[in-house]
């Protein structure tokens, strides 16, 4: 049996959980200290760019009370990251919400991914970290075996839609829990509803994140998009119960029989 | 591909539904289906819905949990939750 090293943190608005799977128990001081780390660096991504948040950084760029240049360099990365995810779906994915400026899109995946890496950095070649759904996967959870990602079926609570086997990869969900109650489409301003859940699995959850709450704002029409995005596969599960996926999904993923 | 492929540990089977007049008329398993992005076909699978526990029956026990957007408060109740308590 592995050893695991636990730890869920309440942070972002959200849950995030870090799963290290260790080799041996001497690793798992430094690990401790690494998930420490992540933590610290969760919490100050929270700082700058809650938008629940008055005094972030970003709600006070958003009320043009200081300038891009006083801001973390952070600030200026992630802007020009949705800048990039916004022309990459047509507009479909967008860094303003209700006329302020809102970040929150990218910067729950992008942060997540930097977590990992910094428990990579520190030694570890086997850990998941999940936040809030969005997943960044390295190594396997055993020896010989990929982590199995239970995709939750947005209609069924507690259960599952798909299963996903991942190695080095991760996986994003978007679906209606998000931004409290909906995603918007930017082109009419109005909820998305054609679409309960959308999944994307890639490499790096910067962009699977992203791009998953673009195609949940694209609706049905997501599926030809990220079909036309090399490294990127999508599983969606529409209002009514019915689905869809790419032609690659299967590759990594399945669904359960019924 | 940059997600290393996954091994599928169980079947995969879906159920194609035939749709006339918003009604379902017909359910047919079908075969590890491919969409075609350029198919104009209307077709639908029924997404079916299985708890962990059956999951694990059928070998494809979860070792994490990809969903939307979850609360503090959600998150109590969420199988994500039963597998961080669950600390080998």
């Amino acid at each position: 049996v592995v050893a695991r090293l636990v730890h869920v943190e309440h942070v972002m608005g959200t849950v995030v959980s870090f799963d290290i799977r260790l080799d041996d128990e001497s690793r798992r001081a430094a690990m401790s200290a690494a998930v420490a780390e992540a933590v610290t660096w969760l919490h100050r991504v929270d700082a700058v760019f809650s938008t629940y948040r008055a005094d972030s950084q970003i709600s006070r760029l958003s009320r043009a009370e200081i300038a891009l240049d006083e801001c973390d360099a952070d600030v200026a990365d992630v802007l020009a990251l949705c800048a990039r995810v916004g022309t990459a779906s047509r507009g479909y994915f967008s860094s303003t919400y209700a006329g302020h400026l809102d970040p929150t899109g990218v910067v729950k995946g992008w942060s997540v991914q930097r977590a990992s890496e910094l428990l990579s950095a520190a030694g570890s070649r086997n850990h998941s970290v999940n936040g809030g759904g969005d997943l960044q996967l390295v190594g396997e959870p055993e020896p010989g075996r990929c982590w199995q990602v239970g995709i939750a079926h947005p209609l069924h609570r507690n259960m599952f839609a798909s299963v996903v086997g991942v190695r080095d990869g991760a996986v994003a969900t978007s679906g209606t829990a998000e931004r409290g109650a909906h995603v918007l489409d930017p082109f009419t301003g109005r909820p998305a509803v054609q679409l309960a859940s959308v999944t994307v699995v890639s490499a790096e959850l910067t962009l699977a994140d992203a791009y998953a709450t673009a195609a949940f704002a694209m609706g049905h029409a997501g599926r030809d998009w990220l079909e036309s995005l090399d490294g990127f596969e999508g599983f969606a599960v529409a209002a009514d119960g019915s689905g869809w996926w790419t032609s690659g999904y299967p590759k990594v993923g399945s669904l359960p029989v019924p | 591909m940059p997600a290393s492929e996954g091994d599928r540990t169980f079947g995969l089977v879906q159920v194609r539904l035939t749709i006339t007049n918003g009604k379902i008329t017909a359910a047919t398993a079908v075969d590890y289906p491919q969409n075609d992005p350029h198919s104009a076909e209307i077709s639908a699978y029924a997404i079916p819905a299985l708890s962990s526990e059956v999951l694990a029956k059928q070998g494809a026990g979860i070792d994490v949990v990809s969903g939307a957007t979850i609360t503090s408060d959600a998150y109590a109740r969420s199988v994500q939750a039963a597998l961080d308590a669950a600390k080998a």
